[in-house]
This record gives C-alpha cells, structure tokens and sequence, in this order.
C-alpha cells in the first residue's frame, strides 16, 4: 500500500510537468495552428538558462527571471517563422511540423557542441530542495510539492483565462474556426501573439518545475519529451485540453510505476508500448479530436 | 576506386531507398517513420542470420524485403488512413521501443554494438541493380491509376472518396511497400557497414530522412537522388570540425526549405517543363 | 451625392479575384451616412464576394473608403473597429459557445460592458431566454437573430447584411427584415445583399444589380421596383 501510494505521489507530480507542456502545445495547436514539436526543445533551453544563471550568480530570483525571459523570448522569436510558413499559398499544418522537426533538430546540435561540452548538466542540491515530509517508503520531496501545486495553480489560471477573459475567449474562437473569427472582428495575429507569449510563460514555468523535479537535463532530453508530449495530445484527441488534462496525469503515473516495478531502461519503454496500444485502436484519441 | 568514393556512393544509395521508403507513403500525407523501426529490426535480423547461422546476403535480404511489408502491412490496417500525426507517433514510438529492446539485450550487443557481419565484396553493383529495379518499381506506381488516385487524396481526401478512390486501400498499399523497401535498406546497411549500432536508428536518421525528402522535393520520386547525394556528400568534403555540426545544417535547411520553397527543389512541374522543352 | 459630407462608404474601380477567376469587375458604389441600400443579383453575380471585400475578408484591388479612411491596406479587425460589421450569409457564429459568449465576443471592439449587451437582449427576447444555450443548437432563425444581435454588439455604423432570408420561414423572414428597417431608423447606415429583389426593394432607399460582378443598374428603390427589366428578371418567383 506504501509503495502503490508513494508511486501515485511521484506519478503525479511528472504527471503535472506533461499536463503543462500538452497545455502549451495544444495552445499553439488551436490558436496559432501550428505543431510545435520544438517547444520541449525550448523547455530543456529554458533549463539550461536556469543552470547557466544558477551556477553564475547562485541568484535564484535572477535565475527564475532569466528562465522566464528567455522561454518567451525563444517562442515569441519562432513566431515569424511559423506565421510565413502558415501564410504560403497550399502548404498545410503537416508544414509546420516539418520545420519545427528541423528546429528542434537546431537546437539540440547547439546545445550538445556549446554547453558544458555537451554533457548532461545537473542543478545543485540547494536548488532541488530535499524531502520534507518520509513515512516509511513514502518520500515527500519539495520539488514534488513545487510541482502539485504550481501544476493546480498554472492549470486553473489558464482555464480562467480561457473561459472568463476576452483573450481566452478568442483563443476558444480561433480555435472553433478561424473564419467566424475573423468575421467578428478578433484580432487575429495578436490573439496568435498571444498564445505564443503565454505558451512561453508557461515553458518558463515548467523548466523551473521541471528543472527541480529531476535536477538534470542533457540535449536529449527534449526529443524523448516532444515524442511524449506529441503522444498524450494525441491519445487525449489532438487539441482537445480538458483529455490533456487527464492522459498527462496518468502518463506520468503510468511512467512512475513502470519505475517502480521494472529494472532500468525498460521502464521507459512500458509507457510508450500502452500509449502505442490506445492509438492503434483509437488513431483518433480518446476524447476526440479538436482539430483534424 | 577509392574507399571514401566507395562509402559515399553505398550510403547515398542506402539513404535513397529510405527516401523513397518515406516518400511512397507521404504521397497521401502519410509521415511513415516506422520504416526506420523497420530498418533497425531487419538490419539486425541480417546480422544475426549472417554471423550466427551463416545466412548469405541474397536470401537475407528477400527475407528482410517480406518481414518488412509484413510489419507495415500489419500496421497499416489501423494507421492506413489515420491522421499524419498518428502514423508520425505510431513510427516514432516504434522506433523508441525497438531501438530499447535492441540497447538491453545482450544477444543483439546491447549499447555496445553487433560486429563481424560479413560485407558484401561488390555492395555497389548490388545496391545500383536494385535501387533501379526499386525504382522501376515506384515510376510503375507513380503512373498508374494508383498514383493518380493518390494525387487527388494529397490534395482533398474528401473529393477522392467522392470519386470512389479508397484512401485507406491505398495507405494500406503505400505503407506495405514502403516497409518493404526499408527492410531491404536495412540488410543492405548490415552487409555494407558490417557492425550495427542501435544509436544510428533514432531521431538523427529520421531527421536526416526528412531533410532529404524534403529538401529533393516530395512531389516527384527524383527529387531524393541528388538531395542524398548532396547531403551527405557535403560533410564529407568539409572538415571535420564543421562537419559535426552536419544535423544542425540539416536542420536549418530544413526550416529554409519549408518557409521558402516547400515543395522542395525539385517538383513535378518542373521537370515537365524540363521534358517539353527537349 | 459626391460631395464629402454625403460620403460614408465610397467604393471605387474595386476588383476582386480568387486566383485567376475575377468576381467583381470595376465596381464602384456608395453608400450615405443613414441610407438603406440594397445589392441585388442571381446566385455567384459576386454579392458577398463585394461585402466579403469592403471587410478585407476577400483581397480588393482599388480602392474602398470609409469616412476619409482607405480600408483596402487594413485587417479585418481594423476594419471592424472603424464601424463596419458584417453579418454573414448564412448565421455564422461559434457553434460550441454559449449565446452570451457569442455576444461577448461580438463586443470585441465595442463597449464590453454588460449594459451593451443587456440592451441586445432586450431588444431579441429570443436570445435572453436563450443565453446559456449552445448556440449550435439554436434555430436558424434564432441562429440568425444572434448573429444581427452580435454584428451589433462591435459599435458599427455601418452594418452588411448578407442574405439574412436565406434557407428561412416567410414570417421570420419578414421579422429580419422590420429588425433591419428599426435599425436603419436608429441611425445605423445599412448595405443588405438580397436575392428577394421586390422584398427588399420595397425597404431600401437605393439599389445596385450586379450581374456577373459588373454593376449594371443603380437608382432609387422605387424606381427599380417598377423597372419592367428588373421585375423581368429578378421578381419571377418571389411575387
Ligand atoms: N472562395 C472562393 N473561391 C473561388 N471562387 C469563389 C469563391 N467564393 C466565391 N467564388 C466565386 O465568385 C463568384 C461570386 O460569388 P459570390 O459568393 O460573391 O456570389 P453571390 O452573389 O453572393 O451568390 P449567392 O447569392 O449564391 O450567395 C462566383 O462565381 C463564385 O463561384
Ligand atoms: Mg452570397
């Protein structure tokens, strides 16, 4: 029962970091009608911001500030790629999966020649935080707590923003159909703006969760995350948020028992099979498709 | 004839026929990278068949063209007419798990690598007779009333069923051949290289693939023969020291392309105009 | 009627293609601070291309202007938060999203306060009973009440209306349209696009026909309504 209960715990909280980053991508999904398979890449760079400041100033608000900056800053600077890929006469959205493959593909050589010779970094004691709270097995790290509750905070203000602002209320218009929308009147190059600002904050947001929760990154790290992430907003139904919501939380479950019960490198592969089971037999997602 | 020649010339013709492999299927906008898993599992069954039960290369590599259809025919009759997205998570997934189970059992060499596979004392003449029986093959395709049909699918999926074409028949036909294809570029890979490793199957190739496919030009199967040869004849004129940053090239060519040409150098039309004029 | 203080819309030597198919051809209109002005034509003779094209929905080459303002270089949100608002053929609005939403929407660039829309519902019964419902599940009529309650909810002084008789009962029809002459007494300046010619014209102050987008015919209302060409060709069905 202690192990069944400290691998929920531990699930959980990995669970947070996937709703978070399906969240972003799905945003950009629906609003600015791209896939961005670069935007774990941007993650892991926000990282390696936060590592790079950390190991500088020891500052932690500096760091967070900087992490921050920098996640919007990368996604706001990939906007003008994407908006001219998007506005070329009979090119589709498969396009923009395409390029996003070759920027991820960028940034993974930039950062495996420049930064700390390409070896995998690793953030401090101090900054990953111990455990504050052990009944027997059952091990409470605050990094774990960082992420349940910036993980309820960060979901629950992005779905008041969705449904009681304006800003919210066009990306939901943009995303029913682009057309009406423009129909109405909504701006839509900033409401396009915006969901790539907001999906930078929240990239800023999860590096530091992130960042603390495995106290590690390599430039690897973000292809295994942009396949898992590529993988639940599928299995939930391409763009649809609320089935995001549900299948980040049992990925990071799922993926922690598989810790918990199999040796090593296998564990990895348990989480990929089940998810590879649920699109064969449902291509379409489990809770339906937003977008075609 | 030099060995840099010879390494130059095996590995651009391996890499078209994986550039066909994912070209066949992308015609009806399917992203099919369970080829390179399928590239991966043949190129190890080769092996294994060659250094422990002394298989020659001939019936290896038909065994390998069939294991390869079979897998992606197996597959294809749930991804055969499934959204882009889903067959691209589908292959990657499989790619990931293969290359897993390739890192953590021993039999295979695990992370270190499977050695000794006999190499194939004349690989170019093998490889060119069959790259131009493979590429019969797809012209045959290409201008038949299945290559049309997957035309108009490419463009409106919704007016090809109106005209009673069959998306997910053809996806399914697609997808069987192009494994086929991708089994054959496996065991050609083993008997050419001669030592397997499971990192060379990941997101490099898949990258590099798609650099080809999309840099030559997806609208015309000729496209991929000078985008390989180019692509990887550069790094090997380059030094080394620019060299390495071979993908972050690739990379960047492959957001050029796509924001400024994105059917690629190489299309169709062009070469129509190309043949009228003669 | 050319002079500056009659000018509102002004629309001139107006060219649209889609790719190479031209569906309007030199057109030029206009339309007066308060009138009520009609666009008559047969299917595809380019009405809503000409409405889709003053809200730069459809690329115009020319030149359109509203009150001194060139709107050809603009985006259609530019455009709406000038005053102009266009109510779609055939009630477009987001089907997944409650009628209040769609109306909080439409204030986009209005006043968004509750009053604003307070007023619209009191102004379609209809649509206050309905405020929670799924606009999706509305009927047409209802679909198309909340679409005009929308397009007014912007501000606009000028409002298009693409044939709001489309696909609807003869009595919601004629409720559309006794909305459309309220709204024009108020002070809103309307351009209606119609196939129910005498309907319409029966409205209106002046009228344009457009047949396979040229401007072949403009002139009071009254006047066309006994144009024998016209009754000829557009009043066959609809008596
Ligand atoms: N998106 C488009 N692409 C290509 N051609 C179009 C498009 N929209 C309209 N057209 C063409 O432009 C012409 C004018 O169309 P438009 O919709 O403006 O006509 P209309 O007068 O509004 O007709 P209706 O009364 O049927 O609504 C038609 O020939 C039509 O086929
Ligand atoms: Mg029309």
């Amino acid at each position: 029962m202690e192990f069944f209960i400290a691998q929920v715990l531990n699930g959980l909280s990995l669970g947070s970091i996937y709703v978070l980053l399906v969240t972003g991508f799905n945003l950009m999904l629906l609003v600015a009608k791209i896939i961005q398979f670069a935007y774990p890449q941007f993650v892991v760079i926000s990282m390696y911001a936060t590592w790079a400041v950390l190991r500088a100033t020891n500052n932690v608000i500096l760091a967070i500030l900087v992490t921050i900056v920098v996640s919007i800053a990368l996604n706001l600077l990939s906007e003008p790629i994407f908006r001219r890929i998007t506005s070329i006469k009979g090119t589709d959205i498969n396009a923009t999966f395409v390029a996003s493959i070759g920027l991820s593909m960028v940034l993974v050589e930039i950062m495996s020649h420049s930064f700390n010779q390409g070896f995998p970094i690793s953030f401090s004691d101090s900054w990953v935080g111990g455990s504050v709270f052990r009944y027997g097995i059952i091990n409470i790290s605050r990094s774990s707590i960082f992420a349940w509750v910036g993980g309820i905070i960060v979901v629950v203000a992005f779905f008041y923003l969705l449904y009681r602002t304006m800003v919210g209320r066009s990306f939901r218009a943009i995303a029913e159909n682009l057309y009406v929308a423009k129909l109405f009147g909504i701006p839509i190059f900033k409401t396009s703006m915006m969901s790539y600002l907001i999906a930078g904050l929240l990239g800023g947001f999860i590096a530091l969760l992130l960042s603390m929760l495995i106290g590690t990154a390599s430039p690897w790290l973000g292809e295994s995350v942009a396949l898992k992430v590529l993988a639940v907003s599928i299995v939930a139904g391409l763009g649809n948020l609320k089935g995001g919501l549900f299948v980040g939380l049992a990925l990071g479950v799922v993926e922690s028992f598989a810790i918990g019960y199999v040796a090593g490198s296998w564990s990895n592969v348990i989480a990929f099979v089940i998810m590879l089971i649920v699109i064969l037999t449902k291509p379409k997602g489990l809770f339906g498709a937003a977008v075609e | 004839m030099s060995s840099t020649l010879m390494y130059f010339l095996g590995f651009s013709m391996i890499y078209i026929l994986m550039a066909w492999s994912i070209y066949l299927p992308y015609r009806v906008k399917h992203l099919h990278f369970l080829t390179v898993a399928t590239m991966a599992v043949t190129s190890y069954m080769g092996g294994i068949l060659a250094v422990n039960f002394g298989w020659s290369f001939v019936p290896t590599l038909l065994l390998s063209i069939v294991i390869g259809a079979l897998i992606s025919y197996l597959i294809s009759h749930t991804i055969g007419n499934a959204p882009t997205f889903t067959v691209v998570i589908v292959g990657i997934t499989f790619v990931f798990i293969i290359k897993t189970v390739i890192e953590n059992t021993d039999y295979l060499g695990g992370t270190i690598g499977l050695f000794g596979i006999p190499m194939l004392d004349h690989p170019l003449i093998f490889l060119l007779v069959f790259l131009l029986v493979v590429g019969y093959f797809l012209y045959r395709i290409e201008h038949s009333r299945i290559g049309r049909a997957a035309s108009v699918i490419f463009t409106d999926e919704d007016l090809a069923k109106s005209m009673g074409i069959k998306p997910k028949q053809i996806g399914m036909l697609f997808q069987t051949i192009s494994g086929g294809i991708a089994g054959s570029a496996g065991v050609f890979y083993a008997f050419f290289v001669g030592s397997l490793f499971p990192d060379f199957f990941t997101f490099h190739l898949i990258g590099t693939l798609m650099t080809i496919l999309f840099i030559g030009g997806y609208t015309t199967m000729w496209g991929v023969i000078p985008a390989a040869l180019i692509l990887r004849g550069i790094p090997m004129i380059l030094p080394s020291s620019i060299a390495s940053w071979r993908l972050l090239i690739y990379g960047v060519l492959l957001v050029a392309i796509i924001a400024i040409k994105p059917k690629g150098l190489i299309t169709k039309n062009m070469l129509w105009k190309l043949l009228k004029k003669r | 009627m050319n002079n500056n203080e009659t000018t509102f819309l002004n629309m001139n030597n107006v060219n649209v293609f889609y790719d190479s198919i031209q569906a309007l051809k030199n057109v030029s209109l206009e339309v007066a601070k308060g009138e009520f002005v009609v666009l008559i034509g047969a299917n595809g003779a380019g009405k809503s291309t000409l409405l889709k094209s003053i809200l730069n929905i459809q690329a115009p080459k020319g030149s359109i202007n509203f009150k001194g303002k060139e709107l050809t270089k603009l985006n259609t949100d530019k455009i709406v938060a000038n005053g102009i608002s266009i109510i779609p053929e055939g009630h477009l609005i987001f089907n997944s999203m409650s009628v209040l939403e769609n109306l909080q929407l439409g204030a986009y660039h209005g006043k968004k306060n509750e009053q604003s829309i307070e007023n619209i519902l009191e102004y379609f019964p209809i649509l206050r009973e309905r405020k929670e419902q799924t606009a999706g599940t509305l009927s047409g009529g209802e679909q198309q009440m909340l679409s005009i309650g929308r397009g007014l909810l912007s501000d606009p002084e000028l409002i298009l209306v693409d044939e709001p008789s489309l696909g609807l009962a003869p009595k919601i029809v004629n409720d559309i349209f006794n909305i459309l002459v309220k709204l024009n007494n108020i002070g809103y300046t309307i351009l209606l696009s119609e196939q129910n010619a005498k309907k319409s014209l029966e409205i209106a102050d002046r009228a344009y026909v457009l047949e396979t987008g040229n401007i072949v015919m403009e002139g009071k209302a009254d006047d066309l309504l006994n144009n024998e060409e016209i009754k000829d060709a557009y009043f066959g069905g609809n008596i």
